[in-house]
C-alpha cells in the first residue's frame, strides 16, 4: 500500500513541479511584454502627449500617423533597407560559406574573423562606420591623401543616400552570421553528393546552384527569418550611425517611434506606430509560427 | 586489351601514407574486386581512378590512354556510391537526367535513355519520386540507373550494397552480377564483404594497409593465400591455423595434430615442397571444409560447442592447443563434450612462416 502511495506522491510531483518552476517567468513575461503591448495598444487610441493619460480618440493618432510625411519616409526606408540589407548579407554570407567549404587553410581562422562583427553591438558598428564613413575622417579624406582629390563619398551626409550607409553597416555585421549557418548547412552535405556530380560533369557553380543551394532550403528560410526580424527591429544602428539624419532622411520606423514617444512628445503617436510595427512583424512571425508547428504535428 | 592499369600509385594525406605502391591491370569486360578491412584505402584508390583525387605518384591508365590528367567527367566513368549520393531535391527521373543535361544531350535522347534504364532495373513506376521518399534498395537501383544512364566504359562500385540489410544484399548481387554479363563493361567494385568478392568477382585484388597482398581469381586467393593475412580474411568460417613443426616418419614428411589424446602423425603432400625443413616450427592452414568425421585414422578432439546452420553444422574444438572449426555434415555431428574423431584432408592445406606469415606451400 505504502508503495502505491509513493508512487501517486512521485506523479504529483512530477506533474506539478515543472508548472512551479516556470511559473514566475510565465507571469513576468505575461506582464511585461504581453501586459504591455496590450496598455501600449490603448495608449494608441488616446490623446497622450509628454505623459500617459486616458482621454479616448479614437483612431485620431492613427490618422495623424498615415498623414505625417515623416512616418512615410521611414516605412519606405525600412522596405528600402530590409531588401538591401537582406539580399546582401545572404548573398555575401552565401559566397563566403562556398568559398571556405572549398577545403582551405586556415579556416578555423577565417571564421572568426567574419563572426566576430556579430560580436560586436550595433552601437559599435555604427560609430566606427560613422568614423569610417564620415567624408571630413574616413575613407574620402584617406582617398584625398593619397592624391586623388576628386574622389568624394558623402553619402553619409547626403539625404539621399544616408539609408544606405545604414545597409552596409548592417550588412558588414550580419554577414558573417548568414555565412556561420549556411557553412554548416554546407558541412552537412554528403561529400559523395558532390563527388556525384562531378561525375556527372558539373561545373562548381552548376554543383552549387542546381544541387547544395536547394538541398539548403530549411537553412536559407530559417535566415531568412533571422535577418528580416533584425532588419525590422533595426534601432541602435540608425541612432549611432546617422541619428535618422541628416533630417530625418535615414529614419526607420522604431526610430520614428522613439523619437515621437519619448522626445518630441507625442506618445500617442509613437504607440500607433509601435502597434503598426507590431502588426508587420506578426503577419511575418505567425504563418511560419503556424507553418512550423503544423509540420511538427505531423512529423 | 587492357581496360584500366594503374602503375605504381601512391597517395599520401600529409606525412601518412594510403597507398603504398599500388599495381593492377585488367582487361576489357572484367569484373574488378578491391576487398580488404575499412580504412585499408580502397575508397581513395576508387577516388583516383576516378580522378576526384589525384595519386602522390604513379599511372592511372583507362583504356589506352594515361588520365592523369583527366577530369572526372572525361573518362568515361560511372560511379555508385555507398551512401547513394542521390541529389536530394531532384525526384528520380531529374537524378539519372541530370548528367544527361549536363552533357547536352538532346531532351528526346535523353527520355529514350531514361525509359531503357528504368525499364532494365525496374524503376519505372519511381520515376517522381523525391530520394527521401525511396527506400534503401528502391535509392540503390536509382544510383545503379544514374550510373547505366552514361554507358560509361568502366563502372565504379564503392561499397553499394553495404547499407542494404541481408536479404536484399544477396539480391542486389545477383542483380548487379546479372548486369555485368549482359552489358559486359568492365566494372571495379569496392567491399569489404569477402562473400561479395568471391561471387562476384573475377579478379580480386585483396588490400591490407594500402598494399595489395594478393591479386588473382578467386578460386586461386582462395586455395593458395599469399599469407596469412589473405587466407584469414577470405572465406567464411575463416581457415584454421595450426602450429607445427615438420617431422619425419619412416621417410615420410609430416606434422603432428594433438587433440584429446596422443598427437597423431599425418603425412603431408608432396606439393608442399618442405624437405630441409624438418625441425622447423610452421603454421598449417586448414579451411573448415577440409576436416572429415571417422571412425579410424583421425585425431580425437573433445567438441566444445556446435553451430549447426542447417547444410552443415560447425564443431568447435582444439588442434595443437588452438581453437579451430570443423564443418561437417549434420546427420552424425556429434554433441557438445562429445569426443570424436576427426581426419584432416592436407591435399588442399597450406604452410605458412610464422615469422614472414607468408606462405612457404
Ligand atoms: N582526405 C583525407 N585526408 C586525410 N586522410 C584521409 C582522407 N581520406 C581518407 N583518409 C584516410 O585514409 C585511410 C583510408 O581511407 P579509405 O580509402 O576511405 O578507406 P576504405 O574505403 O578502405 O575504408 C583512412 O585511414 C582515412 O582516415
Ligand atoms: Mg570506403
Amino acid at each position: 500500500m505504502s508503495n502505491t502511495n509513493g508512487t501517486a506522491h512521485y506523479g504529483f510531483a512530477e506533474r506539478w513541479l515543472p508548472r512551479v518552476v516556470l511559473a514566475p517567468s510565465f507571469l513576468l513575461s505575461l506582464v511585461f511584454i504581453y501586459g504591455f503591448i496590450a496598455w501600449n495598444g490603448y495608449l494608441s487610441f488616446t490623446a497622450s502627449r509628454m505623459l500617459p493619460n486616458y482621454e479616448w480618440v479614437g483612431l485620431a493618432q492613427y490618422e495623424a500617423l498615415f498623414a505625417s510625411e515623416r512616418w512615410w519616409v521611414a516605412v519606405q526606408n525600412l522596405g528600402l533597407f530590409a531588401v538591401l540589407f537582406i539580399a546582401g548579407a545572404m548573398g555575401v554570407g552565401i559566397f563566403l560559406a562556398i568559398l571556405l567549404d572549398q577545403k582551405i587553410r586556415a579556416e578555423g581562422a577565417l571564421r572568426t574573423i567574419y563572426l566576430y562583427p556579430l560580436a560586436l553591438s550595433f552601437i559599435v558598428t555604427g560609430t566606427a562606420w560613422k568614423w569610417m564613413l564620415n567624408p571630413g575622417l574616413g575613407l574620402e579624406k584617406l582617398m584625398h591623401d593619397w592624391g586623388f582629390t576628386s574622389f568624394t563619398f558623402d553619402w553619409l551626409v547626403n539625404p539621399d543616400y544616408s539609408i544606405y550607409t545604414v545597409v552596409i553597416a548592417a550588412m558588414w555585421q550580419s554577414s558573417g552570421f548568414v555565412m556561420a549557418l549556411f557553412l554548416a548547412g554546407l558541412r552537412g552535405i554528403d561529400d559523395s553528393i558532390i563527388k556525384a556530380a562531378q561525375i556527372d560533369g558539373a561545373s562548381l557553380p552548376r554543383i552549387y546552384w542546381r544541387i547544395v543551394l536547394p538541398a539548403l532550403r530549411p537553412v536559407f528560410f530559417s535566415t531568412l527569418m533571422i535577418l528580416s526580424h533584425i532588419a525590422i527591429k533595426s534601432f541602435d544602428l540608425v541612432m549611432a550611425l546617422t541619428g535618422g539624419g541628416p533630417g530625418f532622411s535615414s529614419d526607420l520606423p522604431a526610430t520614428f517611434m522613439y523619437q515621437m514617444a519619448f522626445t518630441r512628445g507625442q506618445m500617442g503617436l509613437g504607440a500607433a506606430s509601435s502597434m503598426m510595427m507590431l502588426a508587420t512583424v506578426a503577419a511575418l512571425v505567425v504563418p511560419y509560427l503556424y507553418s512550423e508547428l503544423r509540420s511538427k504535428r505531423r512529423g | 586489351m587492357g581496360a584500366l592499369a594503374i602503375k605504381n600509385v601512391t597517395k599520401s594525406f600529409g606525412d601518412t601514407d594510403i597507398l603504398k605502391g599500388i599495381n593492377i591491370d585488367i582487361d576489357a569486360g572484367q569484373f574488378l574486386i578491391l576487398v580488404g578491412p575499412s580504412g585499408c584505402g580502397k575508397s581513395t584508390l576508387m577516388n583516383i581512378i576516378a580522378g576526384l583525387e589525384g595519386p602522390t605518384s604513379g599511372e592511372v591508365h583507362i583504356g589506352d590512354r594515361v588520365v592523369n590528367n583527366v577530369a572526372p567527367k572525361d573518362r568515361d566513368i560511372a560511379m555508385v556510391f555507398q551512401s547513394y549520393a542521390l541529389y536530394p531535391t531532384m525526384n528520380v527521373r531529374q537524378n539519372i537526367a541530370f548528367g544527361l543535361e549536363t552533357r547536352k544531350v538532346p531532351k528526346a535522347e535523353q527520355d529514350e535513355i531514361i525509359a531503357r534504364v528504368a525499364k532494365m532495373l525496374q524503376i519505372e513506376h519511381l520515376l517522381g519520386r523525391k530520394p527521401s521518399e525511396l527506400s534503401g534498395g528502391q535509392r540503390q537501383r536509382v544510383a545503379m540507373g544514374r550510373a547505366l544512364a552514361r554507358n560509361p566504359k568502366l563502372f565504379l562500385f564503392d561499397e553499394p550494397l553495404s547499407n542494404l540489410d541481408a536479404k536484399l544484399r544477396v539480391e542486389m548481387r545477383a542483380e548487379i552480377k546479372q548486369l555485368h554479363q549482359r552489358l559486359k563493361t568492365t566494372i571495379v567494385y569496392v567491399t569489404h564483404d569477402q562473400i561479395e568478392a568471391m561471387t562476384l568477382g573475377d579478379r580480386i585484388a585483396v588490400m591490407k594497409d594500402g598494399v595489395i597482398q594478393q591479386f588473382g581469381s578467386p578460386q586461386e586467393i582462395y586455395d593458395s593465400p599469399a599469407n596469412l593475412f589473405v587466407a584469414g580474411f577470405i572465406g567464411s568460417p575463416s581457415m584454421n591455423f595450426i602450429p607445427c613443426h615438420i617431422a619425419e616418419q619412416g621417410g615420410v614428411l609430416g606434422v603432428a595434430l594433438q587433440g584429446e589424446g596422443e598427437p597423431v602423425f599425418f603425412a603431408l603432400p608432396e606439393r608442399l615442397n618442405v624437405q630441409g625443413r624438418v625441425g622447423q616450427a610452421v603454421i598449417l592452414g586448414l579451411r573448415p571444409e577440409q576436416f572429415d568425421q571417422a571412425d579410424a585414422g583421425g585425431v580425437a578432439c573433445r567438441i566444445r560447442i556446435t553451430e549447426p546452420t542447417g547444410p552443415d553444422t560447425m564443431l568447435l574444438s582444439q588442434l595443437n592447443g588452438r581453437d579451430i572449426i570443423a564443418r561437417v555434415h549434420p546427420r552424425h555431428a556429434p554433441a557438445a563434450g562429445e569426443l570424436c574423431s576427426l581426419v584432416p584432408d592436407l591435399r588442399k592445406a597450406v604452410l605458412f612462416d610464422p615469422e614472414t606469415q607468408t606462405r612457404i606451400g
